[in-house]
């Protein structure tokens, strides 16, 4: 299989994820944003929510990851520039959201 | 190895169509999607310092512009979530025809706002 080819069928797969955990997401989002802090905490620290919310983040990201390097593809014609933005982009999709995962399996009520 | 693609013109240079719109502004969701999930994963991380520190956040996110971001977030995340849903029909094959692509880029505008009160109503518990 082609990189191209594989690419792409990643960005599929990682969508068709994304999709109903986007969902989750938002609408949780708009019931918990405003509220204290023992309530927040409760929904990160109790299960479903904090694998699910892990989940969401793996693939945002990688999803993410795909999606702008497409942009920097259509848009960055110097080859370095191009090279050293996907490797930026690249290292902050893998340690931004593991950092995040490692701090939320870290929050106690 | 020299790439010889050839890049894609400026999108001030496309005559519009409810197609580019709806395709630009995907791109324009999805980078505002990962900015607004990046600042909210320093907001919950932020909650390691403890609560006095949290004070702050709390009072910015019940503000009226505290609001009007949580809004516009859900709405980013409807248009996306739509969005990627087309997508995925056009790659099973279907909705090509020019009538089609510009049929369900207006549903996909217009059904972002209605889904937005939607996910709204449901999360703050209305409905």
């Amino acid at each position: 299989m082609r990189p191209v080819t594989k690419k792409w069928l990643f960005l599929k797969i990682s969508s068709f994820i994304l999709i109903p955990l986007m969902l989750w997401f938002i609408i949780n989002f708009v019931s918990f944003y405003d509220k204290n802090y023992q309530e927040i905490l409760k929904f990160l620290t109790t299960q479903p929510s904090k694998f699910l919310f892990s989940l969401f983040l793996i693939f945002a990201y990688f999803f993410s990851a795909l999606s702008i390097s497409e942009v920097f593809e259509d848009y960055i014609h110097d080859e370095k520039i191009k090279n050293a933005a996907n490797k930026t982009l690249n290292i902050f999709a893998i340690f931004f959201p593991l950092i995040t995962i490692i701090i939320i399996f870290n929050l106690s009520l | 190895m020299e790439n010889n693609n050839p890049l894609s013109p400026h999108i001030q240079i496309y005559k519009w169509h409810v197609s580019s719109l709806v395709s630009i502004a995907t791109r324009i969701a999805g980078i505002i999607n990962i900015l607004a999930t990046t600042l909210i994963c320093i907001w919950f991380s932020s909650l390691l310092f403890g609560e006095s520190n949290y004070e702050i956040i709390k009072v910015f996110l019940q503000s009226f512009f505290g609001k009007f971001i949580a809004i516009g977030i859900t709405w980013s995340f409807s248009f996306q979530i739509l969005s990627e849903i087309r997508h995925l029909i056009m790659d099973l094959g279907y909705g090509f025809e020019l009538k089609t692509t510009n049929i369900t880029g207006m549903i996909v505008i217009i059904f972002s706002f209605i889904f937005t009160i939607l996910i709204y109503l449901l999360g703050r518990q209305f409905i």
